[in-house]
């Protein structure tokens, strides 16, 4: 159904886009997908350099892919064109991709020199003949898939109205050194790297909204802390180290404000606290166990996970009354709430048959849809910064793994590779 | 230290001799040895007027009570470490926090060994099994072990020689994912704070 909301909204923007100028359209809505070319990009000067060419060819297809918008037609029927270094629209030979039935068409082009890398990438209408969207990137070879993402990112602009999520980094907890310590890595598991050197326990990341910057918890002093690390200069702080609990802490959507648990006096409840730890207020009172808050994208509402009425469900409180409704009335155990950045649904975890499985539901408690199903838990959804995935950590395949989906649940593909043992992800917004 | 799920049904019968105090379990009979003499010496003591030579074993018993009881202050801090080394864990049904009785009978043995050394300060970990979520099981972990320090505290131990601390399921007793291991992790712990 997201999909189809997707598709919608897509063609009406590529109508709106193409003005009358333009033939592209989709001659019905649904599950039609939109068909699209995409040429290997082809050396612009100096030598060829064709595993350069295949990084970033499968890493654009990859994410196209994934965004499920696209039919991509198949490589052995591309025109001559297709191996034609012309990337200007009087030099591009339209005819023969309308005849194909290319709705859209990527070409591009490369210069490497000495170790310097530049890409070149466009997206045609052929059926307008004309450019819609061309982008130049500079950078060194290593920097080949990332350019591939960026790209990705900029077609979804172009066709859909909304940028992709590709060029942004994912946060994870893994044990891979023995202890649980915070990586970093890109949407397609590549370019892993490690944060924090603790050694000791280190859960729940989210990103800032602005900057990079991530925080998290720890227990590098005993006990469950909050800290915030500066990725790029390595500058790391407790920011909340109160006595108790000091968890589940999430940024809320402008970065102005922190939401966590604390447990200072005396119960887990929900604060909120300035980005410095400075306490603003307290947000729950309740007996129960109020954790995992998640904010509304307009920053004025949460939703949560509190066992106020035995088990543990969800809710939500909006900010300015203080009013509290429960979200969720199925399930006995439900968890760690994600809320949309579009706003429209919640994503969340559900115990069944004992494991975890992942559902969405609108922020009104309607509308119930479970995503996932087979074997394995299935915990930690966490959106991407356009609301068009879902990146969740799953036992799966036997081990703790990354994983994504879009938000109906389909285009399922594993991100980590085998041995990283990650869980616990968080999705940045554009890097 | 010797380890069981069962510890808290086979405490025995704790033996005070002035500060003296110990508390062993069923599956640790050699520990208990030296510390828990089985006859009471009192009946003996009493037939010593009338004639002199039966009561040697009562005399040999006294023996061994008092170093302990005139020790040293090293061997009063090994007495220490040997009677927190008796700290039982206690045991918890899944998504609760509430004290069964077998685990308070266990916080009574854990407060008199605590109350009788009032010098000591002990950290109690929360603990969960691996289900459910890793923050909510923090929460719970922290309610857990805070169950078990007001118990204590009910008991009469100061409230001053108590801290606690929840790891979640992130420090599970037992790496395994099935009920018998999940029984096992979900529990509170008595660490000495050094």
């Amino acid at each position: 159904m997201i999909l189809r909301h997707f598709l919608i909204f897509f063609v009406l923007t590529l109508c709106i886009a193409a003005e009358a100028r333009s033939q592209v359209e989709i001659s019905a809505p649904g599950r039609q997908l939109l068909p699209l070319a995409v040429t290997r990009i082809l050396p612009l000067a100096g030598t060829a350099r064709p595993e350069l060419v295949n990084d970033f060819d499968a890493t654009l297809r990859a994410d196209l892919d994934l965004a499920g918008l696209f039919f991509p037609i198949p490589i052995a029927a591309y025109p001559d064109d297709a191996g034609q270094i012309g990337l200007t629209s009087t030099q591009i030979d339209f005819l023969s991709w309308q005849k194909l039935g290319a709705k859209a068409l990527i070409k591009g082009g490369y210069t490497e020199s000495g170790g310097e890398l530049v890409v070149e990438a466009r997206l045609y209408d052929p059926s307008g003949r004309r450019l819609l969207n061309g982008r130049r990137y500079r950078g060194k070879v290593a920097d080949i898939r990332r350019m591939a993402h960026a790209f990705a990112d900029q077609v979804l602009l172009s066709l859909t109205g909304t940028e992709g999520p590709f060029n942004s980094r994912i946060a994870c907890v893994s044990s891979r050194s023995g202890r649980k310590e915070l990586y970093l890595l890109d949407v397609d598991g590549q370019g892993l790297e490690r944060l924090t050197e603790h050694g000791a326990i280190i859960l729940n990341p989210d990103f800032s909204p602005q900057g990079k910057e991530i925080i998290f918890t720890s227990y590098r002093y005993g006990k469950p802390d909050l800290f915030r690390k500066e990725i790029y200069t390595g500058r790391e702080i407790a920011v909340s180290a109160r006595p108790g609990i000091n968890i589940s802490a999430r940024y809320r959507p402008d970065g102005g404000e922190i939401a966590l648990t604390l447990s200072h006096e005396g119960n887990s409840e929900i604060y909120l606290v300035g980005t410095d730890g400075s306490m603003r207020r307290r947000l729950t009172d309740n007996w129960g166990i109020d954790v995992d808050p998640t904010w509304s994208p307009g920053g004025d509402r949460l939703a949560f996970v509190s066992d106020r009425l035995g088990n543990p469900h969800l809710f939500t409180l909006d900010l300015a009354s203080g009013a509290v409704g429960q979200l969720t009335v199925a399930g006995k155990y439900n968890a760690t709430p994600a809320w949309s950045p579009l706003g429209d649904r919640i994503a969340f975890t559900r115990l069944e048959e004992k494991k975890f499985e992942i559902y969405t539901i609108r922020p009104d408690g309607s509308d119930e849809r479970r995503l996932t199903d087979g074997p394995g838990s299935k915990e930690h959804p966490r959106w991407s910064s356009d609301g068009r995935f879902l990146v969740f950590s799953s036992n799966q395949d036997g081990e703790s793994a990354l994983y994504l989906m879009r938000a109906d649940g389909s285009g399922l593909r594993r991100v980590t590779p085998p041995g990283l043992a990650a869980s616990q992800p968080a999705w940045s917004g554009r890097w | 230290m010797i380890i069981s799920r069962k510890l808290g049904q086979f405490l025995l019968p704790l033996l005070a001799t002035g500060a003296i105090l110990a508390a062993g379990c069923a599956k640790d009979p050699a520990g208990d040895a030296s510390m828990a003499p089985p006859a009471a010496p009192t009946p003996a003591v009493a037939a010593v007027p009338e004639t002199a030579p039966v009561p040697a074993p009562v005399f040999q018993e006294e023996k061994v009570m008092e170093p302990a009881a005139t020790a040293a202050p090293a061997t009063a801090l090994q007495s220490a470490e040997t009677q927190l080394a008796a700290l039982t864990r206690i045991h918890f049904d899944y998504d609760q926090y509430v004290l069964s009785t077998t685990a308070r009978d266990t916080l009574a043995a854990n407060a008199t060994i605590l109350k009788a050394l009032p010098t000591v300060k002990v950290k109690i970990e929360g603990h969960c099994d691996e289900r459910g979520s890793d923050q909510y099981n923090i929460a719970l972990g922290e309610r857990r072990a805070q169950a078990a320090l007001n118990y204590l505290v009910s008991l009469g131990v100061n409230a001053g020689q108590l801290s606690t601390v929840s790891f979640g399921e992130e420090m599970p007793l037992d790496p395994g994912h099935g009920e018998a291991a999940w029984a096992q992790n979900r529990r509170a712990e008595f660490k000495p704070v050094k």
